[in-house]
């Protein structure tokens, strides 16, 4: 279960603002691609050109070496495309289980193979520390935890790439930990990661690889190190010490 | 080449009149997000105002017209927004049409408390029909110059007021983020009630100048459904755009006179046919319309439901049928098939329970559904002549199954929109099935076959009782046995379906289509298939009514009657399968009872005579009332009701016990006839009430155990909520700030906040 998801020259429009700028950026498996840049940059949507929830003015998306540009979210699911959302998307009216659960019944209902879904949801309850509040409805858990709940959830159909939408906003600095954690192990699996994410000190500690956007464009790609030198990057997003304390 | 120009004229003028009531729509729309099916009762009220200022009172025009567009349309409009619209803040979508569509009942029902719908009023037009102008050869009324020059100016000044004032821009952006036009200094509930009330005079001013054009006599109801061309045309610019908003008005306007102009006289259902040709147009955008790209929940809504286990809805289930047959011990015959009739309407209400509470979708027509399944039954699926005459089995199945098959050809082109739109396409779908199906009632040939056929033949149609196998519905009391344990299995079978795999995708999609897709679920199929289902209880629960009441007119079917028992159901509780018991029996027969015996005293005669009248309206006014209060307890009351119940199970059982001695009691009394039925009856509902305020008196101690505390909203906080310390350690739970900043009373304890959530700075370090 391994393949890259890529974008060729993504480029989307709203009226006359441009969003996204011929992106083109590659999701490789068995690592945890790291997606990075100032609040308007594009990453949520680049993410919805992704998932398919934004058909993008031009370019292409391929998902190994099929192209999916033209596949609405669903079937892109299928495919093995799974994710999570910045602004929590949980299912408010189900317990922690049964969203996880739900998860499984969509796979099954819309997808051939059918798996366990009591077993693998239990499995990933374990995997993901949540088997404390699988009872819980989901609505009275903390954000942090929601967060967990959602990347658990995603992983229920099995996908082949995860895209997570600020996955540690809301948690606190333990949680954290234990979330980069998760994160790598997944990718040891062999599972294609990619993170949008403004805790640094998460995206630098599990990264390979980190593309940095700013208005559209992605601005620098590089391993961490890489990036974290960009004199460019330094001015528009991360900032300088002195500039940070000031 | 005259004629051709004429109707063309006159069709530019009833499309000025839409358009006036569709850009009102869409203003209150774009700047509330609340769509008001009120929209052409404000309509209808404002006609009726101006009659009754302009003949009732005899005012000269001027002033009429002046007072009923300046002062009463204003205050009706912002009045709406003031009392009601506001509160629907974080609610569904459901919730939002439901409550607007209790204020279009509850305006229906005030019209006709104050203006008798058997006495005509008519408004004639202005300056009279006499006065008119001639240009190349086509004649229109001053009235109609004056409708087509009020369109134009409207149109530009919406154009104007949405593009070239600040307060025009800011109600474009105020629907999609309230907060950030407050901090760009706007007030965003003042920018919505500006919208309301000229929402408000819009549609006043189209139901003032329709009133002559169409006729000159006022009809509540058609005013009312005034609020259908007026979408019809606004789904032109998919509720958005005010100019092609217009040019859709003008396009439907258009149609209707050309229909009118050169469709064949003889046909006889070229009337109906133009009277349906707003629905008919709304069906064929909604099928060419782009699909609707799929959003986050932008709120989280209020409402919540509990959801039983199959094992307690079977222990419910056979509650009910016990109840039922003890109850029938109370009545006499007529009582019984009152009752009966009171249970299809719950059958039909479960119908409601599975696509709204379940799945979150909307269907405003389940009584059309019913009287399409009634006709193929009567058509098809009868049995014997005269009193011999039954429904058999096949026939049922067969109405139920093509019922299904025809709800999901109805919901297919709305299923892709958003879930307003499915409630509009229903809606529609509902006045469609009154004026051109229950309208064909003289037969008439038909090709090839040549036999004449109807298919709502003579308006109305005898429709005997379901026999099934050995058993024999003709009999009251099995007829109100079956019912009730068909009613019983169908929850018992909804219970069900929400606890498995289906269920629960139901209500994945319910709580968040854009996570469900992204998860893999194909939304349009889980909808079509649950739409459909619904259909066939719909279908199956009308045709039992249809049997129950022996004989059905169009009347029984009114879209009005539709609207009323989704409005009841959703205030019940829409997502519990009592809810459709209690909304099914409250549209069926509680306000109906209620009206007619208030109805009864005041034909009594005696000096009463009024007030009893008065009861009366008020009485048909309730269910609006009720509808209204949804904004306020958007979950039903029935979710307060179990909660109350809950905590006596859990707390105070003794308290139980004793009310369920008292109701022996009262029931024996009832049985050896030393109480009236109504007593008991009210005995009963007041006890199954008020029974957790009784227990919270008796047992202070035990019941103010609360399992949980409800947590505080906190998007509200600092606005609906006070800001206090639990609030403010559960806002530094959810930004996942570490324990020790809960006490920021140091410096060094504010200095570790800003090095935590100043990201860049640990980044570079």
């Amino acid at each position: 279960m391994t393949a890259t998801l890529r974008t060729e020259d993504i480029t989307v429009r709203f009226g006359g603002l441009t969003a996204l700028d011929a992106v083109s950026i590659g999701i490789e498996p068995g690592t945890v691609t790291g997606l990075i840049g100032p609040n308007g940059a594009g990453k949520t949507t680049l993410f919805n050109v992704l998932t398919g929830l934004q058909r993008p003015s031009h370019g292409r998306v391929l998902l190994g070496e099929r192209d999916v540009t033209s596949l609405p979210a669903a079937k892109r699911a299928h495919l093995g495309v799974g994710r999570t959302f910045q602004r929590l998307e949980l299912f408010l009216s189900l317990s922690v289980r049964d969203n996880l659960r739900v998860a499984g019944d969509i796979r099954n209902a819309n997808q051939r193979g059918r798996i366990d879904v009591a077993r693998e949801a239990e499995r990933l309850l374990e995997l993901t520390g949540l088997a404390g509040i699988a009872d819980k409805e989901v609505a009275d858990i903390p954000t942090g935890q929601a967060r967990v709940v959602e990347v658990a959830r995603a992983l229920m159909t099995k996908p082949q790439v995860l895209l997570l939408d600020e996955p540690a906003s809301g948690q606190t600095e333990h949680e954290t930990q234990a979330f980069g954690t998760l994160l790598r192990s997944l990718a040891a699996d062999g599972l294609s990661i990619c993170l949008v994410e403004h805790d640094l000190g998460l995206v630098m500690d599990v990264c390979s690889m980190i593309h940095v956007l700013d208005y559209g464009v992605v601005l620098a790609s590089g391993t961490p190190e890489q990036v974290q030198q960009d004199q460019a990057v330094i001015a528009a997003y991360i900032g300088t010490a002195e500039g940070a304390a000031s | 080449m005259t004629i051709f120009f004429t109707y063309t004229a006159l069709g530019l003028v009833l499309g000025a009149v839409y358009g006036i009531a569709a850009s009102g729509l869409v203003l209150t729309y774009n700047t509330s997000g609340v769509f008001n099916f009120a929209h052409g009762a404000e309509a209808m009220l404002g006609a009726y105002c101006y009659w009754q200022l302009r003949y009732g009172w005899h005012w000269p025009t001027p002033l009429a017209v002046i007072v009923t567009l300046c002062v009463v349309a204003p205050l009706l409009g912002g009045g709406l927004y003031l009392l009601v619209i506001r509160g629907l803040r974080n609610t569904a979508e459901v919730t939002k049409i439901v409550v607007t569509v209790a204020i279009m009942l509850g305006m229906v029902a005030l019209s006709e408390w104050v203006w008798d719908p058997l006495v005509p009023h008519t408004n004639e037009m202005f300056f009279g029909y006499a006065s008119h102008l001639t240009v190349a050869g086509v004649t229109l009324t001053t009235h109609e110059v004056i409708t087509l020059a009020a369109a134009v100016l409207i149109a530009i000044g919406l154009r104007v007021l949405f593009y070239k004032t600040r307060t025009g821009v800011a109600m474009r952006g105020v629907v999609d983020d309230p907060d950030l036009i407050q901090l760009n200094g706007h007030n965003p509930q003042l920018l919505s009630l500006i919208s309301w009330v000229l929402g408000g005079m819009l549609a006043v001013l189209a139901g003032v100048l329709i009133t002559p054009i169409s006729g000159g006599t006022l009809d509540a109801n058609a005013l009312t459904l005034l609020v259908i061309d007026a979408f019809a045309a606004a789904m032109f610019g998919r509720l958005r755009s005010i100019p092609r908003t217009f040019l859709g008005a003008v396009v439907l306007g258009l149609a209707a006179t050309y229909v009118l102009a050169y469709f064949p006289s003889g046909w006889s259902w070229t009337s109906n046919f133009r009277i349906s040709l707003p629905m008919i147009v709304l069906f064929a955008v909604l099928v060419l319309l782009p699909q609707d790209r799929l959003q986050g929940a932008a709120v989280r809504t209020r409402e919540r439901y509990r959801v039983p286990t199959v094992r307690k809805a079977v222990l419910a289930g056979i509650g009910l049928v016990v109840a039922m047959i003890l109850i029938r011990l109370l009545m006499v015959d007529s009582d019984i098939s009152t009752m009966t009739l009171g249970m299809t309407f719950a059958i039909m209400a479960l119908s409601l329970t599975l696509l709204t509470g379940y799945a979150g979708q909307m269907n405003l027509a389940v009584c059309s559904f019913g009287a399409i399944a009634t006709l193929i039954v009567y058509h098809l699926g009868l049995s014997g002549t005269g009193v011999a005459a039954r429904m058999t089995v096949w026939g049922i199945l067969l109405a139920v199954a093509l019922t299904a098959v025809i709800g999901a050809v109805v919901a297919l082109p709305a299923l892709r929109m958003r879930g307003l739109y499915l409630a509009l396409a229903t809606m529609a779908f509902g006045v469609f099935v009154t004026d051109m199906i229950l309208s064909d009632i003289s037969p008439h040939k038909l090709p090839l076959i040549h036999t004449r056929f109807s298919l709502f033949t003579q308006g109305s149609l005898i429709v005997p009782e379901p026999k099934i196998g050995l058993l024999d519905l003709h009999d009251g009391t099995t007829f109100l046995i079956s019912v009730t344990v068909l009613f019983a299995l169908i929850g018992i079978g909804l219970v069900a379906l929400r606890n498995s795999g289906y269920g629960r995708r139901l209500a994945a999609m319910k709580d968040s289509p854009v996570a469900a897709a992204m998860l893999g679920q194909s939304l349009v199929r889980l909808k079509l298939s649950v739409f459909m289902l619904s259909a066939a209880i719909a279908g199956l629960g009308g045709v039992l009514m249809s049997s129950a009441l022996g004989a059905v007119t169009e009347d029984n079917f009114s879209i009005f009657l539709s609207l009323a028992l989704v409005m009841l159901a959703v205030s019940a509780g829409i997502g519990y399968v009592t809810g459709a018991l209690l909304g099914g029996m409250m549209a069926g027969v509680g306000f109906a009872v209620v009206v007619s015996s208030f109805n009864n005293l005041a034909h009594g005669g005696t000096s009463l005579h009024g007030l009893y009248t008065s009861l009366a309206h008020v009485a048909a006014l309730l269910p609006a009332l009720v509808g209204v209060t949804i904004g306020q307890s958007p979950s039903g009351f029935l979710h307060d009701l179990f909660d109350g119940y809950r905590r006596i199970a859990a707390n105070a059982r003794s308290v139980l016990y004793a009310a369920g001695a008292a109701e022996a009691v009262l029931y024996l009394l009832a049985l050896t006839g030393t109480i009236d039925n109504w007593w008991f009856g009210v005995g009963t509902y007041a006890g199954i009430v008020l029974l957790p305020a009784i227990a919270q008196a008796v047992k202070p101690e035990a019941m103010s155990q609360v399992p949980r505390e409800a947590r505080p909203e906190l998007e509200g906080v600092g606005i609906d909520e006070p800001y206090t310390e639990r609030v403010r350690a559960m806002l530094d739970d959810r930004l996942g700030l570490p324990a020790r900043v809960n006490r920021p009373s140091s410096r060094t304890a504010a200095a570790t906040t800003s090095q935590h959530v100043g990201i860049p700075a640990e980044a570079t370090t």
